[in-house]
This record gives structure tokens, C-alpha cells and sequence, in this order.
């Protein structure tokens, strides 16, 4: 193996010292260690090989900007070769704050519900998982996959499969929403001591205030004029497997 | 070198004006031809930014250890049996997807474990340049098995880590800065001290500095390939040379595009929204309880409405100009900026994941001569012990004999 990395280098030293004096088959006399040709099934292979990392590479970049590109007819009338190309290992997600910068601050909850034994239900306050999630980053120079995405992507994931009745319309949607529960079930479980069969969300979105303009005069006017959206969940048993 | 072949396809026997006609196009044809040759020639002669090459798989291979280290303390919530994303529910959605995750073979705890420590060893070769081809393929189905087990807690810099790692298998990156490259230096010299050796056992003693060199070096580069120069075996290695050239010429043109591709995504993504427009985009993100690892600094920034302002339009401006600013002068005042912007989105949103990601990213456009330069740079500064003792063995066995005897004389005199 080291033969062929070896070779190369001799190769790159040479070319790197002298000017790439672009080795045309002319006249010219060989350099010290001159490759004679190859033979000719060799060098079709090599010109082949060529022209397939070409076009290949070439593709490749066409595909993932046709995936990225805005709707367009061209990238309507090849979107089945798209997906099929960039789909699942070239994915790009490249819409940080784009186009717009999330306006909101949401605060999910999740309360727990039990039957007693004498046969009442009782349900348990309301745990602000956020909350968890925002001291656990606060003062943290790198904080974890687990407080920034976990809880924030399974929610913008629930909120664009499910409709706003909370009714799952696809398979995905039921495996979404399955994982909220579980994220749910088990930061709770970690905060209150003993089992529970059911959980309730309830996500409150906060949003932030408009910029205050230059007219300093009523700050206190803009931020009371956001409302703040409350969207209780449906009940959702708990299974101890969480499937 | 396949395409230079005659391109005129019929024969030149024919009545003189035509023959003109023809003689002007096989004359453009073959300009074209050799154009496509020097296309190719450039492809197949030099694989272009090694260092660059190096610098991507160290910075990629040295951020995901630090991810993996990171995320210890939560690996079995993030990739684990125990994780919210159940075994089934990852492979369920494999099964709509295509994915494949050596991660979901087995549901055991244990099974997990060895994962990991696998997942933490390989992110150390790689980064250490250790038979760089066969680890890089391990390094990339190890962060496509994590990245595709927490799909659902991956943001932007995961997606990249996961796209380089994957471009990376083209490249020759383990060729500089790299354990592999410390081998081959050390093979070469080792078969060079043999050689002289033999050779200056077979000639006297007064010729030394100069003569057994300068054999040497042809010895060494025509003598073991130059024999057999026709056979089969040199010719295989030749071509296989070319290809790993190719190969990896494509890969640096791939990464080189995807990270423009990104960057033009991102910008004419923002341009779409009214707040990036309005300049006040910033103030939203630094309100993000979320993203605001330092809740008095992100206010005390958001306090200075020109700069925030500012500051929004530039990174628009800078994301949107990337692919242009390439292959100028321009781009190192660009890839300056980015590399700010990139620091501060690191300090004050708490990604440094990402950070890290995208700055990685950005030095695979600094030329090969800036990091031969910090490699100088390296080498000159912190090392005494190597660069003292390398030079003495070379002329130390040859000079010290044949200087012995005038010393001597003159002392005795």
C-alpha cells in the first residue's frame, strides 16, 4: 500500500519544483523519472475513470443545488432524481434563522396523571421542562445536544406533521408524537418519584417583543401588544416501553 | 490522456476545398481536444490542497471526538437503547428512509457501549492520519450511524460534520500532517541510510559529502521502479496513482462546492425573510432563551440597535457574496469576517459545535503555501531536540573520518 502513496509524492515533489510545464506528448525529453506510457487499456481506463469522477462530481453539485434552490421547473420536472440522490446522506439543512429567526420563546410543560388505588384519578402539577432545558444552557460555554435540540426539534417536528387537533394524519406523526411523549415521560420520571399512566403537554409560545424603535417613548406598549398562544395537548397513555 | 486520439474521422483524400474546411476543423477540434487534455492533466498530474485536505480531516476528526466526549454524560439519551427516539422508532423510520445505523444491530446496553468506544477510537486515528484511506471510510459509517440514530436532534453542524465526513473518503487527506505521511518519511529515509550505506561501502572514503548523495537520489528513484519500468506491476501502480489523484481532486471540488452551495443557500434563504431585511433578525435570535448561553451579554448587544443592524446585513451580505469572492483577493477579507462571525455566534449562542463545523470548513480555502508556512512557522519554534540531531548522522558518518586526519595533523605539529 505505502507504494502508491510513495510514488505519488515523488510525483508532487518533482512537478511542485519545477514549473507545470503542461507534459505534452511533443518532443520534449523526458523528466529523471519519465512515465513511459502506459499501455492503452490502462490509459482508457485512467481516461474513463476521468470522465466518471467528473461528471460525477458535477452531478452531485447540481443535485444538492436543485435540493436547496427554491421551487423551480426544473427542479419540479427532476424532483423524484433529487430526492433519491440527496436523500438520506446528503440532506442539507441549512435554514439556521432562516428565512426568519424564530420569534417566539416556548415553554412546554407536561403534567402526569394516575389512578389511585380507591380508584380517583390524580393529575400532578405542571413540570416546565423548558425551563430545564434554559438554566441547563445558561452560563454553559457548550452545551449539550440534549437541552438545545432534543425538546425544540421534536416539537417544530410535531407541530408540522400534526394538525392543529392533534390528530396524527401520517405514520410519521404517530412516531413523532410517540417520541414527544417519551421525552416527556422521561424527564419527568427523572423529576417526580413514582409511575404514572398518562401525560398531558401544554406548550405556552412567548413572543419576543418587536425591537424598540426609536420612538422610546411606550417600550412597555409593544411588548403587552404580543399575545401569548397556550395549546393544551391531548391526554396520552404511557407505556413502559415506550412504543 | 484517452481523449487524444486523431479526431479527424474521414479520410484526407479529397478535393482541395473541403479538405481546407476540414483541415480548419480537425485544427479546432484538436485545440478543443488539447484544452480537454490540459483539463485533464490538471485533474490527473497533482492532487490539489493536500494541507487543506489534512487540516479538513484533523478539524473534523478532533471536533467530533470532542462532540462524542461532550455528550458522554447523555450518550444513551442521544444514541443509546434508553433514548427518547426508541430502537424501534429508529428503525422504523429507517425503513421509510433508506438509512442504515450500525447502532441499531442490537438493542443491548453493552452492544451500545463498544459503539461509542469504537465511535471515540476512530474519531482518534482519524484525526491522527493512521492508514488514513481505510479509517476514513470507518470515520464516515461512524458518523452517519450517530448522526442517523439522533436524526431528530442533529441541527446544522452535525448535517456538515456528516457531509465532510462522507466527502472526506475521496481525498488523500492523511498525505501531510499526518501518522502516515511520519511512515513514509521515516521509510524513505531509513531506505536512503541503507542505500548510502552500500554505496559508500562500495567507494572510498575521500569522495563522501557529495558523491554517495547525489547517487543516491538517482539510485533511489530509477533504480527499483526504472528496472521494471515496462512490466506490468509499475504500470498497475502508476494507474492506480492517477486514480487516487483524480479521486481526491474531484473530493476537494465537491467539498469546495458544497460549502459554497451552503453558504448561497443560507444567505438567499435570509434575504426571503422580512426581519433579515428590517436588519432586525439579530435582535430575535439574541432572545432566544435557548441560544443565549449568556443572557446579560446577548442584552447588552441587543441594547446597540445600529449594530445589530449592521451586523445582519454583513452576514447576509457575506453568505450570499461567498461563491464570488473565491477566486479573488477577496476572499481573505471574507473568510476573516466569516471567521468572526463564526467566534461570535459560538460565544454568544452557545453552538460552538457548529461554530466549529463551518470556520473547519472555511480553511479548506486557504492555500497549500499558508500552511507550509505555519507548518515552518511549527517547526522552527518548539522542537529543538528533532531539528538538532536530524542533520548530525548525515554528515556526522561521512565528514567526521576524513576530518579526523587534518585535525590531528595540525595538533601535532
Amino acid at each position: 500500500m505505502p507504494g502508491g502513496i510513495e510514488s505519488a509524492d515523488v510525483k508532487d515533489r518533482q512537478r511542485t519544483g519545477t514549473r507545470p510545464t503542461a507534459p505534452q506528448s511533443s518532443g520534449e525529453p523526458p523528466p529523471a523519472r519519465a512515465p513511459s506510457r502506459l499501455a492503452v487499456p490502462l490509459r482508457a481506463g485512467i481516461g474513463a475513470a476521468v470522465l466518471l469522477c467528473l461528471a460525477a462530481s458535477l452531478i452531485h453539485g447540481v443535485m444538492v443545488f436543485l435540493h436547496v434552490a427554491p421551487p423551480n421547473p426544473v427542479s419540479r420536472q427532476f424532483s423524484r432524481q433529487v430526492t433519491a440522490w440527496v436523500y438520506p446522506l446528503f440532506e442539507q439543512n441549512w435554514r439556521l434563522f432562516a428565512p426568519e429567526p424564530e420569534s417566539v420563546n416556548r415553554q412546554i410543560s407536561a403534567r402526569t396523571a394516575r389512578i389511585a388505588p380507591d380508584g380517583t384519578v390524580q393529575v400532578s402539577a405542571w413540570f416546565d421542562l423548558s425551563a430545564v432545558d434554559t438554566s441547563a444552557v445558561e452560563h454553559n460555554v457548550f452545551p449539550s445536544h440534549t437541552t438545545q435540540n432534543m425538546l425544540r426539534r421534536a416539537w417544530t417536528t410535531y407541530s408540522e406533521l400534526q394538525g392543529s387537533d392533534d390528530e396524527p394524519r401520517s405514520e410519521r406523526a404517530v412516531m413523532i408524537q410517540k417520541y414527544l411523549r417519551n421525552i416527556a415521560a422521561n424527564r419527568v420520571a427523572t423529576l417526580q418519584h413514582g409511575a404514572f399512566e398518562s401525560i398531558q403537554l401544554r406548550v405556552i409560545a412567548r413572543p419576543i417583543a418587536a425591537p424598540a424603535t426609536s420612538d422610546a417613548g411606550r417600550p412597555a406598549a409593544t411588548t403587552a401588544r404580543a399575545p401569548v398562544d397556550t395549546r393544551l395537548l391531548p391526554w396520552w397513555k404511557v407505556t413502559p416501553d415506550g412504543n | 490522456m484517452g481523449t487524444e486520439q486523431k479526431p479527424n474521422p474521414v479520410p484526407a483524400s479529397r478535393a482541395s476545398q473541403p479538405r481546407v474546411r476540414l483541415r480548419a476543423c480537425a485544427d479546432i477540434a484538436g485545440r478543443l481536444l488539447r484544452r480537454a487534455g490540459a483539463v485533464t492533466a490538471t485533474l490527473t498530474d497533482r492532487p490539489v490542497s493536500l494541507y487543506a485536505a489534512a487540516v479538513l480531516r484533523i478539524g473534523y476528526g478532533l471536533l467530533y471526538l470532542v462532540f462524542l466526549l461532550r455528550e458522554f454524560p447523555h450518550r444513551d439519551e442521544i444514541w443509546g437503547p434508553g433514548s427518547a427516539w426508541t430502537p424501534e422508532l429508529a428503525k422504523e423510520l429507517f425503513d421509510q428512509t433508506g438509512w442504515v445505523s450500525i447502532l441499531t444491530l442490537s438493542d443491548s446496553r453493552a452492544y451500545f457501549e463498544v459503539c461509542y468506544a469504537a465511535a471515540v477510537v476512530t474519531s482518534v486515528l482519524f484525526t491522527l492520519g493512521w492508514r488514513t484511506r481505510a479509517v476514513s471510510v470507518l470515520f464516515a459509517a461512524v458518523v452517519a450511524s450517530f448522526h442517523a440514530r439522533s436524526i431528530f436532534m442533529t441541527d446544522g453542524g452535525d448535517n456538515l460534520i456528516l457531509l465532510m465526513a462522507v466527502y472526506l473518503v475521496l481525498t488523500a487527506c492523511g498525505r501531510r500532517w499526518s501518522l502516515d505521511a511520519r511512515r513514509t518519511r521515516l521509510q524513505a529515509s531509513e531506505g536512503e541510510a541503507r542505500q548510502r550505506s552500500t554505496s559508500t561501502a562500495g567507494r572510498t572514503g575521500p569522495t563522501g559529502p557529495t558523491g554517495p548523495a547525489g547517487s543516491v537520489g538517482s539510485v533511489g528513484s530509477t533504480g527499483p521502479a526504472g528496472s521494471a519500468e515496462g512490466g506490468l506491476l509499475p504500470q498497475l501502480r502508476r494507474t492506480r496513482t492517477t486514480l487516487v489523484t483524480v479521486l481526491h481532486n474531484c473530493g476537494m471540488f465537491v467539498i469546495a462546492a458544497q460549502v459554497c452551495i451552503l453558504y448561497g443557500s443560507a444567505g438567499l434563504y435570509k434575504v426571503q425573510g422580512s426581519s433579515w431585511s428590517s436588519g432586525a433578525a439579530l435582535h430575535y435570535v439574541l432572545n432566544l432563551d435557548l441560544f443565549r448561553p449568556w443572557p446579560a451579554l446577548s442584552l447588552m448587544a441587543d441594547g446597540h440597535t445600529t449594530l445589530i443592524t449592521v451586523v445582519g446585513y454583513l452576514t447576509v451580505l457575506l453568505q450570499v457574496a461567498f461563491p464570488f469572492v473565491l477566486f479573488g483577493r477577496l476572499k481573505y477579507p471574507v473568510l476573516t469576517m466569516l471567521l468572526g462571525m463564526h467566534l461570535g455566534i459560538a460565544v454568544f449562542m452557545g453552538l460552538p459545535l457548529f461554530s466549529g463545523a463551518m470556520i473547519i470548513a472555511d480553511a479548506a480555502f486557504l492555500p497549500d503555501r499558508f500552511y507550509r508556512f505555519l507548518g515552518q512557522l511549527w517547526r522552527r519554534t518548539p522542537q529543538p531536540a528533532e531539528a538538532v540531531v536530524a542533520p548530525s548522522p548525515r554528515e556526522g558518518t561521512v565528514t567526521v573520518p576524513s576530518q579526523a586526519g587534518p585535525v590531528a595533523v595540525q595538533s601535532t605539529r
